[in-house]
């Protein structure tokens, strides 16, 4: 038998028939590798694909993108656009994509904190953008309110004086009906105080009578705030023990002498509006936006345990547990 | 061997060659066609594709199938929309962003509320009650306006209220537009019926001001083709208005 009668028959080996099958499936193999490495996403190294109207440094700006920019940037249809006005748009997305890579190039959001914050409001808004799309129920609200009752209230409003008696000056060279003998404790003048104000005396006159000062802790632009303060900024403004007193009084009222390291305090309140409690139907505006960010917060925090757990975090000595 | 054993061993050998020349030229004239279809759908503006026929029918064959496996769903198998989770009918034309093919392209790249950095997202119908900007009367009322506008039965001193509250109070007009007919640029709905989005009874309306509304369409960016994505945007033009009609619409 010839090499060429075996070359045909199938039952018969063939040096030939081998080498020409050998050498077709390693250009086929060849050709398959080379269209996967030059078309795949990302590594075409010249033209721009169909779905492309530019390749920036190898990054596509879509068609898709560029119809929508021009038609934005014009405000026509796409096909009422003019060549001049589409040449403009894609000079303008390309210096666009040009400025954004050399942002990159040079690490930019690694230490512009502009570019890091709005950066990280971006990925918190893409990660919480389901949450936040989702509208709760009725229900759902009714049951978040009834779980945080206490969280919904009226704001408290004070109208007070934190007046204090000080060493040295308390009571010193004041006369009158009620002041204690001149060098008396600050603590011994401000109990007269109290018990002046509350046989009616007026509080100016108090003040003067027995050289109260003003503790200086609600000034406003230079003076004391005599007007109505929100009990949150009371409570901020005020150590607990003036806070928990003035708390506690009603309008008109005079609280006991606190002693303090500045001498002894007198909360005297002028008018105190209570927090009062408010229904679901009150409160469903802050309900709604509390619930709202609950939700939010809960979706960032499982993204930030995400990307936690996969991140490399090696921490300096004093910090590691 | 002999001279007739011989010529018919040759006879095959060409045979078996030109079978082989012929599927390789019939596989590279396929692939050739199918990229060139391909480049030809991408790149051709989608208004010139709908004047063309051919390459037309060529992206409702691709859309068509695409439309029934991904979209039909919430959509509908006629377009009809689905009133209970507010898809809009946009066989009877309720095209929120406009039916500028480029527009439903857009749409579909990325979607609206989708989550995707570049979906339609400028705005939604807040709850308006709900957020204390109008009380309840004043969306009952805002409700009768509507059933005034759409032609329907209302009370007509609430509607005077509600048209005060449409104007000033709720800022309806703000996206709703003065006329009521919606703006493409937001991505608003017309409220002067017959079509709604999620219903024109005075019930189901009142539950919008009340609680407000959150549409969504997901982003088909990275699941479907750039060819994929614009057959499936001329089907569904196409196959709500007329191929030549005045296409409405534009801006993201």
């Amino acid at each position: 038998m010839t090499e060429d009668d075996a070359y045909f028959d199938l039952s018969k080996p063939s040096v030939r028939r081998s080498m020409i099958l050998m050498a077709s499936g390693a250009l086929i193999g060849l050709v398959i590798a080379g269209y996967g490495l030059f078309t795949a996403k990302g590594t075409r190294s010249s033209g721009v694909p169909p779905e492309a109207v530019a390749m920036v440094n190898g990054r596509p700006i879509l068609r898709s993108d560029f119809m929508t920019q021009t038609q934005a940037q014009f405000t026509l249809p796409f096909d009422q656009t003019t060549a001049d006005q589409r040449r403009k748009t894609l000079e303008d997305m390309i210096n666009e994509e040009l400025m954004m890579q050399r942002g990159l190039e040079i690490d930019l959001p690694s230490y512009d904190p502009e570019v890091r914050n709005a950066l990280v409001a971006g990925v918190e808004l893409e990660v919480s953008a389901d949450a936040l799309a989702q509208q709760p129920m009725q229900q759902e609200l009714q049951q978040y309110y009834d779980t945080h009752k206490d969280r919904y209230s009226s704001e408290g409003i004070m109208q007070l004086r934190d007046l204090v008696a000080r060493a040295g000056v308390a009571g010193a060279g004041v006369a009158g009906p009620g002041v204690g003998p001149a060098g008396a404790s600050p603590h011994a003048v401000a109990l007269a105080a109290a018990a002046a104000l509350r046989r009616g005396l007026a509080l100016q006159a108090v003040i003067t009578q027995y050289g109260l000062a003003d503790s200086g802790r609600f000034m406003d632009a230079g003076h004391v705030d005599l007007g109505d303060i929100f009990q949150f900024a009371v409570r901020a403004k005020l150590d607990d023990a003036l806070y928990n007193a003035a708390l506690r009084l009603g309008d008109g009222e005079v609280s006991e002498p606190i002693d303090e390291h500045d001498g002894a305090h007198l909360i005297v309140m002028i008018r105190h509006q209570i927090p009062v409690a408010q229904s679901f139907e009150q409160a469903q505006n802050k309900v709604f936006a509390d619930f709202k960010k609950e939700v939010q917060n809960k979706v960032l925090q499982a993204n930030l345990q995400y990307l936690r757990g996969r991140a490399d975090i090696t921490l300096s000595n004093e910090f590691r547990p | 061997m002999s001279r007739a054993v011989q010529n018919v061993r040759g006879g095959r050998r060409i045979a078996i060659g030109l079978a082989l020349c012929a599927a390789l030229v019939m596989g590279a004239a396929w692939w050739a066609h199918h990229v060139g279809t391909y480049a030809r759908l991408v790149r051709t503006e989608p208004h010139q594709i709908l004047r063309d026929p051919d390459l037309l029918a060529t992206a409702q064959h691709i859309g068509k199938p695409l439309y029934e496996r991904h979209c039909a769903s919430c959509h509908g198998a006629a377009l009809q929309g689905d009133r209970r989770r507010g898809v809009p009918n946009l066989a009877a034309g309720a095209w929120l962003y406009g039916n500028n093919p480029v527009d439903v392209e857009y749409t579909i790249y990325y979607g609206i509320r989708s989550g995707h950095p570049k979906a339609r997202n400028l705005t939604d119908m807040p709850a308006l009650v709900r957020t204390g900007q109008i009380t309840p009367q004043d969306a009952r009322d805002a409700v009768e306006y509507l059933q005034r506008i759409a032609g329907k039965p209302n009370d007509d001193a609430a509607a005077v209220r509600g048209r005060s509250i449409y104007e000033d109070k709720g800022n309806c007009h703000d996206c709703h537009a003065h006329d009521a007919r919606g703006v493409v640029d937001y991505g608003t709905p017309a409220l002067t019926g017959p079509v709604y989005q999620y219903g024109g009874d005075r019930e189901t309306l009142y539950q919008t001001i009340l609680n407000g509304r959150h549409g969504e369409c997901p982003a088909w960016v990275n699941r479907l083709s750039p060819l994929q994505i614009r057959a499936l945007a001329l089907f569904l033009v196409a196959a709500t208005q007329h191929p030549n009609a005045q296409l409405k619409g534009r801006g993201p």
